[in-house]
């Protein structure tokens, strides 16, 4: 059983810390998405734990264990990398036994263990092989399939659908969830995706700036971001994010206004939040919808009718713009005028800070 | 590939455009080069071929048949400079892949002064190989060369580098190797750093050691790497002259000639014709020896 321990984890390359101490607990056997920009630190992150960078600071634990000085090899960790780093020169049943051969595996028991990847990634056909005569798609699979024999307790993904199209993408997303539930591993996975992120994990860590800014449920962080970053990040279309101004503060109820905006109530955490403050209105777009209550008035600037719902991008007064995914088609006029409303339990009111103030 | 692509486009685009494309230029702009070619290669090639069979005294040609390569393969020491130059080849070329490639792996590595230190290696490349040659004749010299002398001061008798029939050959076969590893070095950098990183570090994942490191990702990987070195250095070594006569003119008597150097001996003693069939035989010997080692070297991988 090995769940994973980062305590205060660090990373500096000379002066430049990238990773400024990520606390994290990742249970055994749960799907572990680090989710952000470029350059947020969650490849590095992902490469401290699988060993290939040193650790300049913190505390890394497997099944228990500190691991900050322990060889890749002895981890009991597998990684499957971006480019696949696939052998060119050897076959696909080479590639996959690579890492038994190197330990010494006796040839019986390494067959058998190849054998059963390949069944388990339904590859048997493809064993005679090079990655050269493979699909982006197989060579994924080859990639796994040698992550696969190592039997690891805990196996690392290195933005592994980056390289494919977009229909094969989501075909192997459903295959990686397929086969987390089959092996029952630990499994960490680094994606700038955040689509991928809220379809495949257990739990999200979103990074940014090498900090760690929320760890959750992929509901959770949909439904209660931490901070306007996760707000922003999480969520397609993105939240729309609009300055309001506070207008009176009572006990767990927020009253705010804008130009654009009538005196609305919204639910929140209202300590050391005064009235005349700008804070910062959050709203999904899935959550406005056309409504004769409005609250939000403005002009249509572009519609794209997709069917089952329709993306309304809506100019207000003041020049600001907010997206509304509206359900079914709406057959929507450019320049015409729109009026829109939202349930005060669907919005989120951000502080000064950035910070959000759920109840 | 590339041909499919190629073919597809052609039926795509008919016949006549495919025309178009082979005559992208006109037929004209291959005169000077067509020229030059006729006059300083073909030509020469085609008339060797015919000099070969005369006796030929410059300015006279009398036709005589595969004569002279009956006198040729008669030559008491030619069987001896055959037999050298194949050892010398094959010595040469692999000195040079073992030490080019070590050579490429120390100065890819994390060292101090990494730049300099390459370009020190590459250095003898530069140099005229007559200098090298006289230079290290006087390095070698029985008695008083410095590397005898260097020897006598650790109290080892040195061997008669360039005196000792069964030694003289391989004396500047290992000349050779000093002066082009340079070469097979900054092939084998330019091999090693095209190697990418994630390769290794999926290696260590799986626990190599660094001789597996060698033995299974940086050995198969440099392989064109290794192709170039052999061929370059293996034809190199089979048309060498210059430096053994520099160094030995193919002494002492006749243990270090080669092809090369035995045909020079016709030339200058004015058997003209016999030498003209004595480089056929050259051309032919490297052709059956360096076509199929190229076919070997280049054959097709499942990655390409």
């Amino acid at each position: 059983m090995a769940g994973l321990e980062l305590r205060q984890l660090r990373k500096s390359y000379g002066n430049v810390e990238v990773i400024k101490g990520v606390d994290l607990n990742i249970e055994h056997g749960e799907f572990v998405v680090f989710v952000g920009p470029s350059g947020c630190g969650k490849s590095t992150l992902l490469r401290m734990i699988a060993g290939l960078e040193d650790i300049s600071g913190g505390e890394l634990r497997i099944g228990g264990k500190v691991m900050n000085h322990v060889e890749p090899r002895d981890r009991s960790i597998a990684m499957v990398f971006q480019s696949y780093a696939l052998y060119p020169h050897m076959t696909v049943y080479e590639n996959v036994g690579f890492g038994l051969k190197l330990a010494k595996t006796p040839k019986d028991v390494r067959d058998q263990k190849i054998r059963e990847a390949a069944r388990i990634l339904q590859m048997e056909h493809l064993l005679d092989r090079k990655p050269g005569q493979l699909s982006g798609g197989q060579r994924q699979r080859v990639a796994i399939g040698r992550a696969i024999v190592r039997q690891p307790e805990v196996f690392l993904f290195d933005e592994p659908l980056s390289n494919l199209d977009a229909a094969l993408r989501v075909d192997t997303r459903m295959e990686i969830a397929k086969l987390h539930q089959n092996l029952g591993a630990s499994m960490i996975y680094v994606t700038h995706d955040q689509v991928e992120a809220m379809v495949l994990a257990d739990k999200i860590v979103v990074l940014d700036g090498g900090v760690v800014q929320q760890v959750g449920s992929p509901i959770e962080l949909y439904q209660r971001p931490a901070n306007l970053f996760v707000a922003g990040f999480i969520g397609s279309p993105k939240m729309n994010l609009l300055p309001v101004t506070v207008e009176a503060v009572s006990d767990g109820k927020v009253t705010i206004s804008s130009k654009d905006l009538a005196a609305t109530d919204i639910a929140a955490n209202s300590s050391g939040i005064s009235a005349g403050e700008t804070v910062t209105l959050g709203v999904r777009p899935h959550a406005l919808q056309i409504s004769s209550s409005a609250t939000l008035v403005g002009r249509v600037a572009l519609v794209e009718r997709l069917g089952n719902e329709t993306n309304v991008n809506v100019e207000l007064p003041t020049g600001g713009q907010l997206m509304a995914v509206l359900d079914g088609d709406q057959p929507l006029q450019i320049g015409h005028g729109i009026a829109l409303g939202f349930d005060s339990s669907d919005a989120v009111i951000f502080d000064g800070e950035g910070q959000a103030r759920h109840l | 590939m590339s041909v499919a692509t190629a073919t597809e486009a052609t039926i795509g685009r008919g016949p006549v455009s495919a025309a178009k494309r082979e005559t992208a230029y006109p037929g004209w702009f291959l005169l000077p080069a067509a020229v030059i070619y006729s006059v300083l290669f073909l030509l020469p090639t085609i008339s060797s071929l015919y000099f070969s069979l005369t006796r030929w005294t410059l300015f006279d040609a009398t036709f005589i048949g595969f004569d002279n390569f009956a006198q040729f393969f008669r030559e008491p020491f030619l069987i001896k400079g055959l037999v050298n130059t194949v050892i010398y080849a094959v010595v040469t070329s692999g000195m040079k892949v073992v030490l080019g490639m070590a050579l490429a792996l120390l100065l890819t590595s994390r060292i101090i002064a990494r730049g300099y230190l390459r370009s020190v290696v590459f250095f003898p490349v530069l140099v005229s190989t007559i200098g090298v040659g006289i230079t290290f004749t006087v390095l070698m010299h029985p008695t008083n060369g410095m590397i005898n002398e260097g020897l006598a001061l650790l109290g080892v008798k040195g061997p008669g580098w360039l005196t000792n029939p069964n030694l003289a050959l391989f004396s500047v076969a290992l000349v050779d190797v000093w002066k082009g590893v340079g070469l097979a070095t900054v092939i084998y950098i330019a091999g090693l750093v095209a190697i990418p990183r994630d390769y290794y570090e999926a290696a260590r994942i799986d626990g190599a050691t660094p001789w597996q490191n060698f033995w299974f990702v940086t050995l198969p990987l440099s392989r064109p790497a290794t192709a170039t070195v052999i061929t370059l250095s293996f034809i190199g070594g089979l048309r060498t002259f210059d430096l053994i006569w520099a160094m030995t003119k193919g002494g002492p008597g006749f243990s270090s000639d080669t092809i090369a150097s035995v045909i020079y001996k016709q030339y200058q003693a004015g058997f003209f014709g016999l030498s003209t069939a004595g480089n056929v035989v050259l051309f032919i010997l490297i052709a059956i020896l360096v076509v199929p080692l190229t076919m070997l070297l280049n054959r097709k991988r499942g990655h390409e």
